[in-house]
């Protein structure tokens, strides 16, 4: 019998996963909900090209305009869900209108942190996730402006690139002692902040934002090191929470995000997730993960949609993402939180080098930067769990492919 | 204006797996050989335009560009993996003896 598939989210996650249950055979309904007014497309470019004004918005989008209705998609743009009932197998919209299903994805996403602090309420703050956001930042933009930027994780460390790129004024100030500090570490972030630095960026470390001032609009940043920043404008960001508000009532297990299995379904039968919302079971790393990139977005996308045709195939893709800043590609591949070596190929201050974050002889992660090749060669090595010979992943005349195929 | 086909490269400077960039009248061309096989192909990835000679990755009939993981099949040009989403451009080649021939 015909089923309704029904996907709550319709970004890049929400969109590929209504795509693959076309692609791949779904026989029946397929409803995609999203609370963005635009045809679901794809967020990377809004901190470099889209924000530089290089690339136009039609170069974002997952799939022409057209393409969703051509395929027997109901496409539900501009308008928010705001209930599941588990029991009942339907949502709710904003609208009031219900919309029933058999199978469900949620793929909400997440929404920007804000920061509450005296003056948060000024004109002049912004933050970025969607079109509009980056439209508003983008209207901001002219030569000899001075912004500051909050926060230096990726969409910080991208928007302080894209702005000085375009020849603004930045400061960017980030609590931890480099950029990208939590998730690489001192010695892989200090390389972050001297590409920042060597650009023209004047970067503070280890003091955080205490206050916006200004009268209507933000004139400077006050920090809690007691420096004084005139700006004319600032971007804060400060990193996503998962939006799990319409499962309120469902039974749904969440924990940073919708808990998943492999197999990208909640503890409701029937009700999966994916995306940044979703919390996985990662086969590989054997843990809970949840991650907050692009490619995460498409193949779990994918994945999700194959398990809800009843295929029971284990979403075990080793995570991976990329981050330009300036002229620099840096790239990330595994996954790890802690890690008791790191292991460097080429040398830290050249420009072009490779780390992988050891736990117990094994990779769990490797990041690049300008060395994309070697990054795509590591990730079986990663897949692959084995204890390694660390010496011959430094010995740059080892090809590392050439490592996966003796054990 | 009638195509016609150019000699650009002798077979022997194309390693087996590899990719060899030559200039076209102006197009930068990306050859590939596949087991003896080569193909030719826009050196330009359609994403953002890095060079398949220098961040491609052949694996069989696939290229991925390694600055965002695009991939495409050398002999048709089509899209195997985003973010790419126009397949690259590819030329017709022939072997006369060491000669490779691209019609472009």
């Amino acid at each position: 019998m015909a089923k309704a598939y029904v996907i709550v989210g319709g970004s890049l996650t929400g969109a590929t996963a209504a795509i693959t249950l076309r692609e791949e055979g779904a026989d029946g309904s397929i409803t995609l909900i999203g609370a963005e007014r635009e045809p679901p497309y794809e967020r990377p470019l809004l901190s470099k090209g889209y924000l530089r004004g290089e690339v136009s918005f039609d170069k974002t989008l997952v799939r022409p305009a057209a393409f969703y209705a051509e395929h027997g998609i109901e496409s539900l743009a501009g308008v928010r869900a705001t209930r599941i009932d588990s029991a009942a197998r339907f949502v709710e919209l904003e609208d009031r209108r219900r919309v029933s299903f058999d199978v469900l994805l949620i793929a909400t996403g997440g929404r920007n942190r804000r920061i509450s602090i005296p003056g948060s309420e000024l004109e002049g703050i912004y933050s970025l996730r969607t079109v509009e956001d980056a439209d508003r930042i983008k209207a901001e933009i002219g030569a000899g402006r001075r912004v500051v930027v909050v926060g230096m994780g990726f969409i910080g460390s991208e928007v302080a690139a894209s702005l000085r790129q375009k020849g603004l004024d930045v400061v960017a100030i980030e609590p931890a002692k480099t950029p990208l500090f939590r998730v690489l570490g001192e010695a892989v972030g200090q390389r972050i902040a001297d590409l920042h630095r060597t650009h023209g960026v004047r970067t503070i470390f280890e003091d955080t934002v205490a206050a916006f001032a200004g009268t209507h609009r933000v004139a400077r940043v006050i920090t809690k090191g007691g420096l004084s920043l005139e700006c004319d404008f600032v971007v804060a960001g400060i990193g996503i929470e998962p939006v799990v508000d319409i499962l309120d009532g469902t039974g749904i297990k969440v924990d940073n995000g919708v808990v998943v299995d492999q197999y990208c379904q909640t503890s409701v039968p029937g009700i999966y997730a994916a995306g940044d919302v979703a919390n996985h079971y990662h086969p590989v790393f054997e843990r809970q993960i949840r991650v907050e990139h692009w490619h995460n977005a498409i193949k779990q996308g994918a994945a999700a949609a194959r398990n809800m045709l009843g295929r029971a195939v284990p979403y075990d893709e080793i995570h991976w993402f990329w981050s330009d800043q300036y002229d620099a590609n840096l790239q990330y591949a595994g996954y790890h939180s802690k890690w008791d070596e790191l292991v460097v190929r080429g040398r830290l201050d050249s420009g072009s080098f490779l780390a992988f974050y050891i736990n117990a002889g094994r990779i769990d992660a490797v990041v690049g930067l300008n060395r994309a090749k070697d990054v795509r060669r590591a990730i079986p090595l990663i897949k692959a769990r084995r204890m390694l010979n660390l010496g011959q992943l430094q010995n740059e005349s080892i090809d590392l492919r050439s490592l996966n195929a003796g054990d | 204006m009638a195509e016609e086909l150019v000699t650009i490269i002798k077979t022997s400077e194309i390693p087996a797996g590899g990719i060899v960039a030559v200039d076209v009248r102006g197009t930068r061309v990306a050859v590939a050989n596949v087991d003896g096989r080569y193909y030719a192909f826009d050196d330009a990835c359609t994403h953002e335009q890095c060079s398949l000679t220098e961040m491609g990755e052949l694996a069989g009939t696939t290229v991925t560009c390694t600055c965002h993981g695009s991939e495409f099949d050398v002999r048709t040009g089509k899209v195997l993996a985003p973010p790419a989403t126009v397949p690259v451009k590819v030329y017709p080649t022939r072997v006369e003896g060491d000669a490779l021939n691209v019609d472009i």
